[in-house]
């Protein structure tokens, strides 16, 4: 009778995971192994004839004959470098200022910080879009109103295109890395802030010698999301610039993506699926190493403190 | 003594610097959004000539045409079933599975769990959604709307995680005593762990559902065979390839006020709600 009971309860504990596992299966592990099984192959597309199997060829053509695709995993790295450099040290700030307990409003200040995490990156990246506009954007009429130019700056230029992708992702980021950081901080017991203030510390003292310190694993988790999060964005860049100017602005994941879609509805595609799963799937691999190499550089930290 | 006056300048200095900094945070933060809303309500020749930041006569007009002439009606209401019904979905299997997995031993349990954190740092981008509008197309699903909600769904790693956590911390015997008793883990689930669970599935509801009115690319890819089911999100990105785009800012600034403005009001009330649901993910994530 008892066991008559577990094996119904046994199928009742797979029928609840089963609706999240095909899901699970479906969307995020089947897409891995169509691009593992692709990578090797030669492939345009339905109605261009049977994938060939190439072995390594894609893979040789990635690491020998492909300069578009290293300058995005350099224009990768800069864009998430930026992003983080700048997003993390403000976020911080905001969330310094707006864990004081005498500040009235504290709440609406931070809801005010926070809002852009909550809307469409992609719509916002048009608003951008139209704000840094060279001839009719609201930022050169400013800067021309001031005089702090005479001509219009040409803000999607290939020169110039990355800082307006990096302000634009830094306006997106910063309240949310604040809520971690407040998270974080308000971990931190009274007792030791008090105690400092008995022993006469003073603020920077405090700022190194306790609430960094004591930041330690959230900080390293932040750092984590951020980076991990950083090398994935790519819907604002589609948006503002589609990668270009001559792919100033192009990241690993866009470049890829590219290969499959067209970036914008009037822009070409040469669908190559073959090539695309493995420049994906180096991608991949890129972010993988960075991240590993990210967990071990902060567990050597860990060992300093 | 002058070192004490000093070191008080400096304090001070200091104060009204980040003090200074934060205002311009707050500006940087408010401008676009006020930019958006005021811009949308200007002519097109304000928009791009004019100088201040107040519309000179308001052209409710723009609202108008950004429903009747772009059709931002339908995909209003696409966003919106869309949005919703992947918030119910995601909600219902995420907390099936989280329940599961805090509370039961089963087969695969060890594999699963750690399939599933590994798959937190693996990604490929975009490109996972070839395969499978592919086999969608296979079993001929590629126009459907359900498609769309459940692409949106996704594998929902955070959120199981999220509810696994929850439930972990509730008290054992709150449902043990159920499970003694006869009941089926149906009703110990829809009976007891659905009512307590009620605060993380709320925030799972909300971060669903702001992603999703939110996306962009999957959704712009799955509506693609179908423009019916084009996303508020979706149309409004899209007026920028429009041929007219040049001459329509002021439409543009309608379209992406009107997709910004839901989401807005239900900010004002829920606001708390986001931030303590994201800190909870943060502590204890």
């Amino acid at each position: 009778m008892i066991s008559k009971n577990k094996i119904k309860q046994k199928g009742q504990i797979y029928l609840m995971l089963s609706p999240n596992l095909i899901l699970f299966f479906t969307l995020s592990v089947y897409p891995i192994i169509w691009v593992i099984r692709f990578m090797f192959y030669q492939y345009g597309g339905p109605g261009t004839g049977e994938p060939i199997f190439i072995g390594l060829d894609n893979f040789r053509r990635i690491f020998t004959k492909d300069p578009i695709f290293w300058k995005s995993v350099i224009n990768t790295l800069v864009y998430a470098g930026g992003k983080i450099l700048l997003v993390l040290p403000l976020a911080f700030f905001a969330a310094m200022m707006l864990t004081k307990k005498n500040l009235k409003g504290v709440g609406a200040f931070r809801a005010i910080l926070f809002m852009p995490t909550i809307l469409s990156s992609a719509v916002m990246a048009l608003v951008f879009y139209l704000l840094f506009n060279a001839y009719n954007g609201e930022i050169n009429k400013y800067l021309m109103t001031l005089n702090i130019i005479d001509q219009p700056i040409n803000w999607l230029s290939a020169k110039n295109a990355m800082k307006v992708i990096v302000i634009t992702s830094v306006w997106g980021g910063i309240g949310n890395y604040m809520i971690y950081f407040i998270a974080g901080l308000q971990g931190i017991s009274n007792e030791v802030y008090e105690s400092a203030d008995i022993e006469g510390a003073n603020f920077t003292q405090k700022l190194f010698c306790i609430t960094i310190p004591m930041l330690g694993p959230v900080l390293k988790m932040i750092m984590m999301i951020a980076i991990v999060t950083a090398f994935q964005d790519m819907s604002s860049i589609m948006v503002m610039t589609e990668g270009g100017p001559i792919n100033s602005t192009m990241v690993m994941f866009l470049y890829a993506y590219q290969f499959f879609f067209p970036i914008s509805p009037g822009s070409l595609v040469s669908t190559q699926f073959g090539y695309g799963a493995s420049v994906s799937f180096v991608s991949a691999c890129i972010v993988g190493i960075i991240t590993i190499a990210f967990l071990r550089f902060s567990r050597k930290l860990d060992e300093i403190y | 003594m002058e070192r004490f006056y000093m070191e008080k300048a400096f304090v001070t200095i200091l104060k009204v610097l980040s003090w200074l900094l934060l205002i311009s945070l707050f500006v940087f933060t408010l401008y676009p959004v006020i930019y958006t809303l005021l811009g949308s309500l200007k002519t097109n020749a304000e928009l791009t000539l004019g100088k201040s930041i107040l519309p000179e006569d308001p052209q409710w007009v723009n609202y108008i045409k950004a429903f009747k002439d772009a059709n931002f009606f339908q995909y209003g209401l696409n966003s919106l079933i869309v949005s919703s019904a992947t918030m119910a979905i995601a909600v219902l299997t995420s907390s099936l599975s989280g329940y599961v997995l805090a509370r039961y031993k089963f087969a695969g349990k060890k594999l699963m769990l750690s399939t599933y954190q590994a798959m937190m740092f693996v990604t490929i981008g975009p490109v996972a959604l070839y395969p499978i509008m592919n086999m969608l197309s296979k079993i001929g699903m590629e126009k459907s709307m359900l498609s769309l909600i459940l692409v949106l769904t996704g594998g929902q790693i955070t959120n199981v995680f999220l509810v696994m956590g929850f439930v972990q911390r509730l008290p054992r015997e709150l449902d043990e005593a159920a499970t003694i008793d006869g009941c089926s883990i149906f009703r110990v689930y829809g009976q007891i762990i659905l009512p307590l669970t009620k605060p993380i599935l709320g925030v799972v509801a909300l971060f669903t559902f702001r992603n999703t009115w939110n996306d962009y690319i999957t959704s712009l890819i799955l509506t693609m065979s179908n423009r019916k089911l084009t996303t508020l999100t979706v149309a409004v990105v899209q007026l920028k390839y429009s041929v007219w785009a040049a001459a329509e800012w002021h439409i543009m600034l309608a379209g992406a006020s009107l997709a910004i403005i839901p989401v807005l009001s239900v900010y004002i009330f829920t606001n708390k709600q986001f931030m303590s649901g994201l800190m909870e993910g943060a502590v204890k994530g």
